[in-house]
């Protein structure tokens, strides 16, 4: 479709040199084509040298032209080196013209402005959109995953909807690690799901402190700039994006069916004393695989039209975009309708204006996704699914379903799984709109003022109904909560840009900038209890008839900023860039309001220097390129209020007894420090670029290094200090190091064209220091009360699991004995853990907390992606796999499945594998809930591999062929199919090795990501779509 | 116009507005903010009585109080609240969520006295008088006390803070035992000689001067100062106190008569609020789903040996057992019907064929699906307890006879329910020989038969444990002779929660 439009674009623009043909002596004819790939070039310009007189080729790239004897045609194509040719006698001449790398290449948005690729001297990496269209996924954010080198990208769930974590170069802080996205200029937290992929022109990921210190304090983890389409001059042209597809669960894991329950049940009741389910009991039973009743098979489909068009002075585009998913578990689904409307017009020769709009509603249910309840009001329906036990049945006889198991001593007090899902009436609604005006003043040659100014509303609504269900009444007698949140972010930057070059040697550009951003959010909500009617009509607050309460709350922020950017090039060999900024955030007391961030980059031409030509020339080199930067960055995501201590409502008491109301207290909820201030992140980075053979081979590689210091950490107190959130403190420096390659590689031959890329990350994280008097390890990853799995101490990446070494099963009451005592009560078949420690550092007899070790972390040691995409004639193919290595997984969930918890169904590799006398297993311990508390202390037995590779995406496509001799008027028509997650090769036992975190975790941010509570897992989807242009 | 334009553009360039940053918190109050009106400071004072209460997580003093007791075992389902069964067994770890739990709960208790004592102290007297002011102050010292005396009897050795401090001053050694008792001593002393004897209905449940005075004579107790013990506690029962015994001894267990005459310290409870108020242990103990009462988790079930302490009778073939036996707990053949009239009480609903009583309520007043939030108050301290004090007190002290008054008048008013409760089988005659009155002086036969009339009156309401363990080693290495591994030494107390010892080296270096 692209190359359509330049085609008509380049006959267009060939017309306009054409003045007048007249008959001469002779007639050549000939064809032009592009002597790297061969393909025909309509369009371009023949014109007899010395004249006006001229011709432009056809569509397939044929021309004739009279011309006298002698006479030279100069044959041009934009793009293209242009090119003389003696005519001599012939009347018949192939033109191959070679591109001229330096004017294809394209041109890429940074901060505040654009640099073209080869000028690039920080490391920025590139998605296109025609690599975006490839993976027909709700946002864009998603379709990154593995596709850029160092950037990891993580999905909290496979809940429909569900966010997304991006983390650019490693982990570099305990607190908040998103990067900064910027769409069309205008900063902006998240919101990339608002946006259809199709809508995205192109993403540049600001790796470096180079390319990302113009923003300054928000920058330390990277920037994400993405810019949206926009109109081109030209005939309308109308596109349709769409696709179909059904989703369906990946592999399960597998457990225990009724009758293998009951044994493993009974063994373990015979184990502790306790009744054991009788004959009688167990002829009761029904026989139900609760985990595959959750699922089903769930339709997804999008549908994204566009218009643009234009003339010279004004151009626009106009896209509407439907996306609707059902979830693979019951009852799930996310919608979304955008609009997206772009016009540019120059209104003078000097003066240009750009208005780009997005709106976005969407419209999920939430069904408890992730996490075992305690940060939400109810556990993961997968938990749920883990928990029921194969005795009970899903459904009474007359329909309704069975509420908790009727007998729970021995069938556990797990909810109905299915029940619980059909039940969740979590509403979250979006409306999202993204909105900018460019203003664009060309003030004298090489002078740009462009003012950029967004007004983005976020507003978030969730209302949620707990309806009343099952025979006991669950959640009687109905109760709702409906809240809230409006989010105006107003920004407004203004840049002037000055580009210039001097004597053909300098090229220079200098930015100076101001940027002033206030972000406001207002909540408000309400809750009621008791609703005689449950019926969708009366799921409202003022239906009502119970106790009801409300609420409302305002935060805001501001930033002001100035900053300042001086690119320059000497000979076009030499390349620099320095940036500086100075912010002031409101997030700070006034004592440490203002913070200062910089970078210096340089790069060198290698391939440009004629002591190299020769080489150059012999390896047919295009582009070779070394750079190095380095810069400060900051980062300020800290809440909005760090520095105070907030003294809030909720801790009320009831004096006078029943006759009263209950009293009010306040106390601290929150602690501040007026003391804290900017996060700050230095980094280095050395980079080669290299292009071969008409950049039919593209490899970057990149070495960076980079240091977070006065690292923002919430400390965790002691408790005798009260329980109030911690304050923020700045304690601490991490280092992030490692490497990134990108090697791609294209040609053709013939009608098969080819096209492989691979990109790989290496990142080392580790805590250099931890300041303050005492530099104790902060703990992390709170998997029950009083038990954190994580710890991040110096020397160690951040969040790394701290456990006790399982070693074993103990065998027999000698072992016991002469092992390291590990508490009262130990029995053969319990887990056994090694004697590490003691409080003087060396073993001490006794297993207690000093024998702890470390054991990995959820950070990979490398990340990689790999995408092929093949085409031949009119089929197109491409698979892309992307794959994650070394990373590890706490098994929470395996505490409750596989550790006797209550009384719950174990796996089936529990079942076949757990001690007993016969079977002297040294990994899986013996069934009892008595041995529990020993078997189930935070160990090595629960850390698994989370290692994968997985075919994210495999498309096969068909371009339907229209003649242009045909009078219908679709210029491109592709039908295609795709899978998605068609494969995963890992050895990780859960459901999905792509989970990452739970709502458990979601305050711990990266100090406790990699553990599983039974999560919703990602989806293996089928699809087929459409792409129309006409 | 182009020039002008510009120049426009250009001065909106170069404009920066840094008032915008000044961003004032807002809908929450901050230090700075919060202690400017004497409404704020009985709020900040009420919020201190919150950690007492059973309506949050942090209430959990009964695992401790009578589950790991010989008085109970954790009950409830396989692996429900295998926390409290590793307590119940000695065998808990630092990782034990109880043993957080409970050290968090009471010095988040602290915290916000100590806040409350600096801040309120600091207000002037144009926006608080004298007298409002000193009584938060002496409120917020007494449930300071009170928090303390719980944590050096459940931790022993524990850090003592005494006012608000920043994360990076929380770096504490624990104090010993007799240091933590010489603070709750003067929190005590200082809060008696300012708060009130009474409040207006709409305050009961406030400290008072009884409370501090008898935590005080507690205090002195439990360190064995029988002197001072007596000395403090029988103020107790002389003007202007008016404490007196229920006749009935239900009626400390009922909402009707909450906040009653026998009631010194009371931790209050109210149903349907938000944030809730109501007392989960409602649904904690009642016995399991499918029996009528809605979805109890029947944790804290008591034992055969409790049972047995209580005296009985046999007449013409029945048995007649002191009636606060089935006031205490439910069992088959009782005296008294099950608290849901309706409901036959059956052996075969627990393990040990007993269900706690003395926090449930009848569904009739706490239905179902409201379990975990009923209005039953607990009474810390009541008056039978200060009566048993004060005999002990004087027993201790070798004045044998002078214990004699107080103990009877627990007996006489434990018997003397047949008389007022029609519910009771054998209403309105007292079964002859049931509970008679001591006469016994002799110091060692006159101890046992006092241990022996607690644990009967105060069964079940989370005291036995601290009594096995304040009568010291020999009683409880008889106590727990079936459990093979305890040792008093290392048993006596639990053991720091691991999360505060990977939090507070002080307190990892001190063990």
């Amino acid at each position: 479709m692209k190359k359509t439009a330049r085609i008509l674009l380049m006959s267009f623009i060939g017309l306009l040199f054409v003045v007048h043909l007249y008959a001469q002596e002779r007639v050549i004819t000939g064809t032009v084509t592009d002597a790297a790939t061969g393909e025909v070039l309509p369009g371009a310009t023949i014109i007899i040298s010395g004249t006006v007189i001229g011709t432009t080729t056809d569509i397939e790239g044929k021309f004739s032209i009279s011309i006298s004897e002698g006479n030279k045609l100069s044959v041009s194509f934009i793009g293209y080196i242009p090119k003389e040719i003696e005519t001599g006698l012939l009347t018949n001449i192939e033109v191959q013209l070679m591109p001229d790398l330096e004017q294809l290449e394209e041109v890429v948005v940074t901060g505040y402005s654009t640099v073209r690729k080869s000028n690039i001297t920080g490391a920025i990496s590139t998605v296109k959109a025609s690599e975006l269209s490839k993976m027909p996924v709700v946002g864009v954010d998603r379709s990154l995953a593995g596709k850029v080198s160092g950037v990891r990208v993580n999905q909290a769930t496979g809940a429909p909807g569900d966010d997304v974590s991006i983390r650019i170069r490693g982990v570099g802080t305990i607190g908040n690690n998103d990067p900064l996205y910027v769409i069309d200029g205008i900063p902006t937290k998240g919101a990339l799901n608002v946006i259809s992929p199709s809508d995205i022109e192109s993403i540049s990921i600001l790796k470096d402190a180079a390319s990302a210190a113009i923003y300054g304090s928000r920058s330390a983890n990277g920037v994400v700039v993405i810019t949206t389409k926009k109109g081109a001059s030209g005939k309308q042209t109308v596109t349709y994006n769409g696709y179909y597809g059904v989703q369906k669960h990946g592999k399960l894991t597998p457990m225990v069916n009724t009758a293998e329950y009951i044994d493993i049940y009974n063994e373990a009741a015979r184990a502790d004393d306790r009744d054991i389910i009788s004959p009688e009991i167990a002829a009761t039973f029904a026989d139900v695989d609760h985990m595959e009743s959750i699922f089903q098979m769930a339709p997804v489909q999008s549908h994204q039209v566009s218009i643009s068009g234009g003339d010279k002075k004004s151009q626009y585009l106009i896209s509407g975009d439907y996306f609707n998913q059902d979830g693979i578990i019951l009852n799930s689904f996310y919608k979304r309708y955008s609009f997206k409307a772009n016009v540019n017009s120059n209104l003078s020769d000097w003066f240009r204006i750009n208005i780009n709009t997005n709106f976005a509603s969407t419209k999920r249910n939430i069904i408890s996704n992730s996490g075992d309840g305690a940060s939400s009001d109810k556990g993961s329906v997968v938990r749920y699914a883990f928990f029921r036990t194969p005795g009970t049945p899903i459904y009474k006889e007359n329909g309704e379903y069975v509420d908790l198991p009727q007998n729970p001593k021995f069938l556990g007090d797990g909810y109905n799984p299915v029940g619980l899902a059909n039940h969740f009436d979590d509403k979250e609604r979006r409306y999202i709109s993204l909105n900018n005006v460019l203003l664009e003043i060309k003030i004298l040659k090489g002078l740009v003022f462009r003012s950029n100014n967004g007004v983005n509303l976020n507003i978030k609504d969730r209302k949620k109904f707990y309806e009343e269900w099952g025979d006991r009444g669950i959640d009687a007698p109905g109760s709702a909560t409906h809240s809230t949140a409006i989010n105006t972010a107003l920004t407004t930057n203004n840049v002037l840009e000055y580009t210039k070059t001097f004597h053909e040697l300098h090229y220079l550009r200098v930015l100076l900038g101001s940027e002033i951003i206030k972000d406001m959010t207002e909540e408000h909500g309400g809750s009621r209890q008791n609703y005689p009617q449950q019926s969708i009509y009366f799921r409202y607050l003022d239906a009502g008839i119970g106790e009801q309460t409300s609420y409302g709350n305002a935060w805001e922020w501001a930033l002001t900023s100035y900053f300042a950017n001086l690119e320059y090039i000497f000979n076009d060999k030499y390349l620099m860039t320095l940036t500086i900024r100075r912010d002031g955030s409101s997030r700070f007391s006034a004592k440490n309001r203002y913070g200062i961030f910089y970078s210096g980059s340089a790069a060198w031409r290698l391939d440009k220097e004629p002591f190299l030509a020769n080489f150059v020339e012999k390896a047919n080199i295009s582009l070779l390129k070394i750079r190095g930067s380095y810069g400060k960055l900051g980062n300020q995501e800290i809440g909005d209020y760090p520095w105070a201590t907030i003294i809030s409502g909720g801790y009320d008491y009831p004096f006078g007894g029943l006759a009263q109301r209950e009293q009010h207290g306040y106390a601290i909820s929150t602690q501040g420090n007026d003391e804290v201030k900017w996060e700050t992140t230095k980094q280095m980075d050395f980079g080669i670029d290299l292009r071969m053979f008409q950049n039919k081979l593209i490899f970057n590689a990149d070495y960076f290094y980079k240091v977070t210091s006065d690292m923002l950490i919430p400390y965790p107190a002691p408790s005798i200090g009260g329980s109030a959130s911690y304050p923020w403190v700045n304690a601490g420096s991490v280092e992030n190091k490692g490497f990134e390659l990108e090697l791609g590689y294209q040609n053709h031959a013939g009608d098969f064209s080819y096209e492989i890329s691979g990109n790989f990350a290496k990142v080392n994280n580790k805590v250099l220091s931890l300041s303050g008097e005492d530099a104790k390890p902060i703990i992390g990853g709170e998997v029950d009360n009083n038990t954190f799995v994580t710890v991040t101490g110096v020397g160690e990446a951040i969040g790394t699991f701290y456990v006790y070494q399982m070693d074993g099963i103990f065998q027999s009451t000698t072992e016991i004995l002469t092992h390291a005592y590990q508490g009262p009560n130990i029995k053969p078949g319990d887990v056994k853990y090694k004697d590490m420690s003691g409080p003087d550092g060396v073993p001490d007899g006794t297993i207690d907390a000093f024998d702890r070790v470390y054991a990995g972390s959820a950070i990979p040691d490398f990340t990689y992606g790999l995408t092929v995409n093949l085409a031949y004639k009119n089929f197109d193919f491409s698979a892309f796999f992307q794959g994650v290595q070394g990373n590890k997984v706490y098994m929470q969930i395996n505490k409750d499945i596989e550790g006797f918890y209550r009384a719950f169904p174990v796996t089936e590799r529990f079942y076949e594998n757990h001690w007993t006398t016969e079977n002297p297993s040294n990994e899986v311990p013996r069934a009892a809930w008595g041995g529990a508390t020993n078997n189930n202390r935070p160990s090595t037995r629960f850390i698994e591999d989370g290692s994968y590779v997985r075919l994210k995406n495999i498309q096969i496509g068909y371009t339907i062929p229209f003649s242009s001799g045909k009078k219908v008027r679709v210029e491109q028509l592709r039908i295609y199919v795709s899978a998605q997650n068609l494969f995963t090769y890992t050895k990780f036992s859960g459901l999905d090795p792509e989970m990452q975190t739970s709502e458990n975790s979601a305050a711990e941010g990266d100090r406790a990501v990699g553990i599983d509570w039974g999560t919703y897992p990602s989806s293996k989807t089928y699809l087929i779509g459409l792409n129309l242009t006409f | 116009m182009y020039k002008t334009l510009i120049i426009i553009l250009l001065g909106f360039f170069l404009y920066s507005c840094e008032d915008i940053l000044d961003t004032d918190l807002k809908g929450s109050y901050t230090t700075e903010t919060f202690f400017v009106s004497k409404e704020n400071a009985i709020l900040a004072v009420n919020a201190a009585y919150r950690p007492l209460s059973f309506a949050t997580d942090g209430a959990e003093i009964w695992v401790v109080g009578d589950t790991r007791s010989d008085d109970a075992i954790k009950g409830g389902d396989a692996g429900d609240k295998a926390d409290a069964a590793d307590i119940d067994n000695f065998t808990e770890n630092t990782n034990n969520g109880v043993v957080a739990t409970l050290w968090a709960n009471y010095y988040e208790g602290i915290t916000r006295c100590n806040y409350t004592i600096l801040n309120v102290g600091a207000m002037s007297a144009t926006i608080i008088d004298n007298e409002l002011k000193n009584r938060i102050i002496a409120e917020a010292k007494f449930l300071r006390a009170y928090y303390y005396f719980y944590l050096v009897n459940i931790y022993g050795d524990a850090p003592v803070v005494l006012e608000p401090k920043i994360a990076s001053e929380l770096q504490i050694a624990p104090s010993t035992v007799g240091e933590i008792y010489a603070q709750i001593e003067k929190d005590c002393d200082d809060a008696q000689k300012v708060l009130p004897v009474s409040y207006p209905p709409a305050e009961v449940g406030r400290a008072t001067k009884g409370a501090a005075i008898a935590l005080l004579a507690k205090s002195y107790l439990y360190q064995g100062k029988w002197k001072e013990a007596h000395e403090t506690a029988v103020l107790l029962t002389q003007p202007p106190f008016t404490y007196m015994l229920m006749s009935n001894y239900q009626h400390n267990f009922n909402v009707a008569f909450e906040n009653n005459a026998e009631s010194v310290f009371e931790v209050q409870h109210l149903s349907h609020q938000n944030p809730n108020s109501g007392n989960l242990l409602n649904q904690a103990f009642a016995p399991p789903a499918d029996y009528g009462m809605g979805e109890g988790y029947y944790f804290n079930l008591p034992t055969q040996n409790f049972v047995d302490e209580f005296e009985t009778v046999n007449i013409e073939g029945t048995d007649y057992a002191d009636p606060r036996l089935d006031y205490t707990l439910g069992r088959e053949n009782a005296q008294l019907p099950w608290i849901d009239d309706t409901i036959t009480y059956s052996s075969g609903w627990t393990e040990t064929g007993y269900v706690a009583k003395k926090c449930l309520q009848p569904i009739s007043e706490i239905p179902g699906n409201i379990k975990g939030d009923g209005d039953l108050n607990y009474t810390a301290i009541r008056y039978a307890d200060v009566l048993l004090w004060i005999a002990e007190a004087y027993n201790e002290d070798a004045m044998p006879a002078l214990a004699l008054g107080y103990l009877n008048q627990i007996r006489e008013r434990a018997r003397g329910c047949f008389q007022v409760d029609e519910n009771l089988t054998n209403y309105p005659t007292i079964p002859s020989g049931l509970l008679e009155d001591i006469s016994e002086t002799d110091q060692n036969s006159l101890r046992d038969i006092i241990r022996h009339e607690r644990r009967t009156e105060l069964g079940f309401e989370f005291h036995r444990y601290f009594d096995i363990m304040r009568y010291g080693e020999q009683y409880a290495n008889k106590v727990f002779k079936d459990v093979d591994h305890f040792n008093y030494q290392q048993n006596r107390y639990l053991p720091y929660p691991q999360r505060e010892l990977d939090t507070n080296y002080e307190l990892r270096n001190y063990q």
